[in-house]
């Protein structure tokens, strides 16, 4: 073990020593293996990115324990300016606060956020529930059970927020991923879940409320969790772009001017078109802002919820 | 009619047909190589299917699939070294066999029971997806659990001689896959604080240590260089009275696998360890299993295999990813603009029909290639035995390390390996350890969900649903018949003991 940490130092120091200029190629750090759902997005970000920096990058798929392994190398990488991390919501604003993790979030030089999807709260097709007070009230007798794709990632923190806001009885069962979640709900051993837009699509489900402040495009007629009296209600499914800390403002500049020419490129808008990712870009500093405001709303949540001290 | 000719007509163009040579060969190949499985295959080839149309990527994809879940095989048989962890069921009597110089029938066998089972599962798939699918989502947490302990039962059948030092076995893979964050948690455990430990041990660095590393020990630590020598690969395919004779096993092999490739997240390595076990009770030559019997082959091989097509069913019925593999293939969808879901079915038919007609090919072309495949392995088995060690040793580490990424997993595969060689020189079998290690995390969170659904009451259990009942009184019947063995063993070598005095 110590001979493993000891390389692993050696290995940092000596990427952290050769590599301080800014070299032709970039590593962009995956943290879930090749072939999810994010990897498909950075994959299709990857090419135009690089084109827009004019280097060559690589994507390096490093998977495990919520994606924080992958997270925890690009903070390791301090002053590196050659890697960067393509990061989902929950290792960067969930994780940092439910685990002892090496890394938190000042660790990192903010780039931008590139999509964002809000969340629904929904139960199958056949449900006869079709509204948020009908589930509250339905949930008093019986308390119901609701899904997620794993303890501590958004889904989950959805709901138990959910059931810190209102009356409603429910209790959480993880699943290993979305997929098998699904499953449960088509044989009724859940009966609620809170995911994106793509999974009420491909699954036919009925949603009855949606995270987010405003009313979402192509759902008028979901009710946002504010009209129905609860506040404080807004969870959704974003994806970004951070650095190590410690690289040049210039370098940051970059990326930053990298990612935005990305975002607004046709190609990479059609990709997220026929994939269901809404893009919604934030610069620097609005991301930044915007990691930490959620680190705080998710910190909260997770102590109301009981699910930390 | 016109749809499925039209379906037809997109996979027999000249760059699909290029593409399920080139993949099915290059999956034999990687699958073989111990170390590099399905995952890594699909992993190298994903980036090349982002310039391809639709079909010839997906050709591509599950040729290496299809190939890599045969490939595994090969070597399982010749250097008793699964290439994949979805072969390690078929060294319990492939090596033998080979010991037994019969390694053209293993591998003849192993090829046939493959291309059988992945046959038999795209019929499954076109035939019954939909009844499939309904059927599957029967299953839930709790019936899974009892599915998982029926199949955890087989470690008493693997365990050659001695059922204790299986158990033993079985309970380290356990233990093993338990290292990490809780699953139903997240909090970490076994972990004794280091971050490194938090992400868990899995499955191919384990595996790649057991089998792959402990072998080559023990190889160079054998003297006797005529036992160590690896024989020479030939392919003798079973004739057809052969196969007569062996059919049932043959279709309760593929139907095991299909069933099982349908339900999501079970996977092809648990397939194979269900199957063999339920060759342990039901196959005619029961009593050879484990000393070079065929069946044992058939039951390993034609159920890993029957897994590839079926593990499309969950996907294309009801949009569902069963496995890491199928949740590539869904990427590799989204990239060229179709969504998988459940109207696939409906909105792209002629997709999905050009794909049924893909996994037939390459099954086909899996039976073609395996030859010139064996061959290339005879010839690099040919090599000097350092050589081939050495380069065995160093798949086994990109193997290893090429999951995900993470450098301990090269630290476990290294130290798995030492610990397996002791193991083996104790007379411990390996393949419990291996069992623990697969179904082990499926056993946990399937009785710990299965609990928060019951509200914590066990009995419930048993009387949950009528899949649930019955697969625990097959439970209680195989516990019964087993004790029920043994005790009259045990009464008769008593009597044989006792006779001579009296």
């Amino acid at each position: 073990m110590t001979l493993l940490r000891a390389s692993l130092a050696a290995a940092t120091l000596v990427a952290t020593t050769t590599s301080a200029v800014a070299a032709d190629t970039l590593d962009i750090v995956v943290p879930f293996a090749a072939g999810g759902a994010t990897d498909i997005v950075a994959r299709s970000f990857e090419p135009i990115f690089s084109e827009q920096l004019g280097v060559t990058s690589v994507i390096r798929n490093i998977a495990g324990a919520s994606a924080t392994v992958g997270t925890a190398e690009v903070a390791d990488n301090e002053g590196n300016p050659n890697i960067i991390g393509y990061e989902p919501a929950g290792a960067l604003s969930i994780q940092p606060s439910l685990k002892d993790l090496p890394y938190g979030p000042e660790s990192f030089t903010y780039v931008c956020r590139t999509v964002s999807n809000p969340m629904f709260l929904m139960v199958s097709k056949d449900s006869d529930i079709d509204s948020i007070d009908q589930l509250v009230e339905e949930s008093q007798e019986y308390p119901f059970l609701y899904g997620s794709s794993g303890p501590g990632t958004l889904p989950h923190l959805a709901m138990a927020a959910l059931t810190v806001k209102s009356d409603l009885q429910a209790q959480h069962v993880p699943y290993s991923g979305s997929g098998p979640a699904m499953n449960a709900l088509d044989g009724n051993e859940i009966q609620v879940m809170a995911d994106t837009e793509t999974i009420l699509e491909n699954y036919d489900l009925k949603p009855l409320a949606v995270f987010a402040e405003s009313r979402v495009e192509g759902y008028e007629d979901v009710p946002t969790f504010e009209e129905l009296g609860m506040q404080d209600l807004e969870f959704s499914v974003w994806q970004g772009i951070v650095a190590p800390k410690g690289i040049s403002q210039e370098r940051a500049d970059a990326f930053a001017d990298a990612c935005k020419a990305t975002v607004e490129s046709d190609r990479f808008e059609t990709f997220a078109d026929k994939s269901g990712v809404s893009i919604d870009y934030l610069g620097a500093e609005d991301f930044k802002a915007f990691v930490a405001r959620r680190v705080e709303v998710n910190k909260q949540v997770l102590k109301d919820a009981g699910l930390t001290e | 009619m016109d749809i499925v000719l039209a379906a037809a007509a997109n996979a027999f163009t000249w760059q699909a047909l290029l593409a399920i040579v080139i993949g099915t060969w290059a999956g034999i190949i990687i699958g073989g190589l111990p170390g590099l499985g399905s995952v890594v295959g699909l992993t190298i080839f994903l980036p090349f299917t982002f310039g391809m149309d639709v079909i010839t990527s997906m050709a591509l994809l599950i040729g290496v699939y299809c190939g890599s879940v045969y490939g595994g095989s090969i070597t399982a048989i010749l250097i008793n070294t699964p290439g994949t962890p979805q072969a390690a069921a078929t060294t319990f009597d492939g090596y033998p066999m080979t010991q037994q110089g019969k390694v053209g029938e293993a591998l003849g066998w192993a090829t046939f029971a493959s291309f059988f089972g992945g046959v038999l599962s795209c019929v499954m798939l076109i035939v019954g997806a939909p009844q499939l699918a309904k059927f599957a989502v029967n299953f839930g947490s709790i019936e899974v659990f009892a599915l998982v302990c029926l199949a955890m039962l087989c470690i008493v059948g693997v365990s050659q001689g001695s059922t204790l030092k299986g158990i033993l076995c079985g309970m380290m893979g356990f233990l093993f896959s338990m290292v990490g964050s809780d699953p139903i948690t997240g909090a970490d455990r076994f972990t004794f604080g280091q971050y490194a430990l938090s992400s868990g041990l899995t499955l191919i660095p384990v595996v790649v240590g057991a089998f792959a590393l402990s072998e080559v020990f023990v190889r160079f630590s054998t003297r006797d260089d005529e036992a160590a020598r690896i024989p020479e690969a030939r392919l003798i395919f079973p004739g057809l009275r052969d196969i007569g004779r062996r059919m049932i096993e043959l279709l309760r092999g593929s139907f095991i696998g299909g069933f099982i490739g349908a339900l999501p997240g079970t996977g092809a390595a648990a397939a194979a360890f269900i199957s063999y076990a339920s060759a342990q009770k039901l196959s005619p030559r029961r009593k050879n299993l484990g000393k070079g019997e065929p069946d044992g082959i058939i039951a390993s091989e034609s159920s890993n295999n029957a897994v590839t097509g079926s593990s499309f069913i969950p996907t294309l019925a009801l949009g569902i990813p069963g496995d890491v593999v199928t949740a590539m293939m869904m990427g590799a969808m989204v990239i060229h603009g179709i969504t998988p879901g459940v109207r696939l079915m409906a909105d792209q038919a002629q997709t999905v029909y050009s794909l049924f007609v893909v996994l037939i090919i390459v099954n086909v072309a899996m039976l073609i290639l395996s030859k010139p495949s064996v061959g290339l392995f005879r010839y690099l088995f040919k090599l000097p035995q350092g050589f081939v060690m050495g380069g065995i040793v160093m798949f086994s580490f990109i193997g290893a390390v090429s999951v995900r990424g993470n450098p301990l997993d090269l630290v476990v595969a290294a130290i798995t390996g030492l610990l397996a060689y002791v193991l083996r020189r104790g007379g411990y079998p390996l393949a419990p350890l291996v069992i623990g290690m697969v179904l082990g995390p499926e056993l946990e969170s399937s009785l710990r969900r299965g609990l928060l659904i019951s509200r914590g009451d066990f009995t419930a259990f048993f009387t949950h649903s009528t899949i649930a009942s019955v697969l625990f009184v097959l439970i209680a019947l195989f516990i019964a018949g087993t004790l029920w063995s043994g005790f009259s063993q045990w009464r008769k070598d008593r009597a044989a003991g006792e006779s001579p005095a009296a």
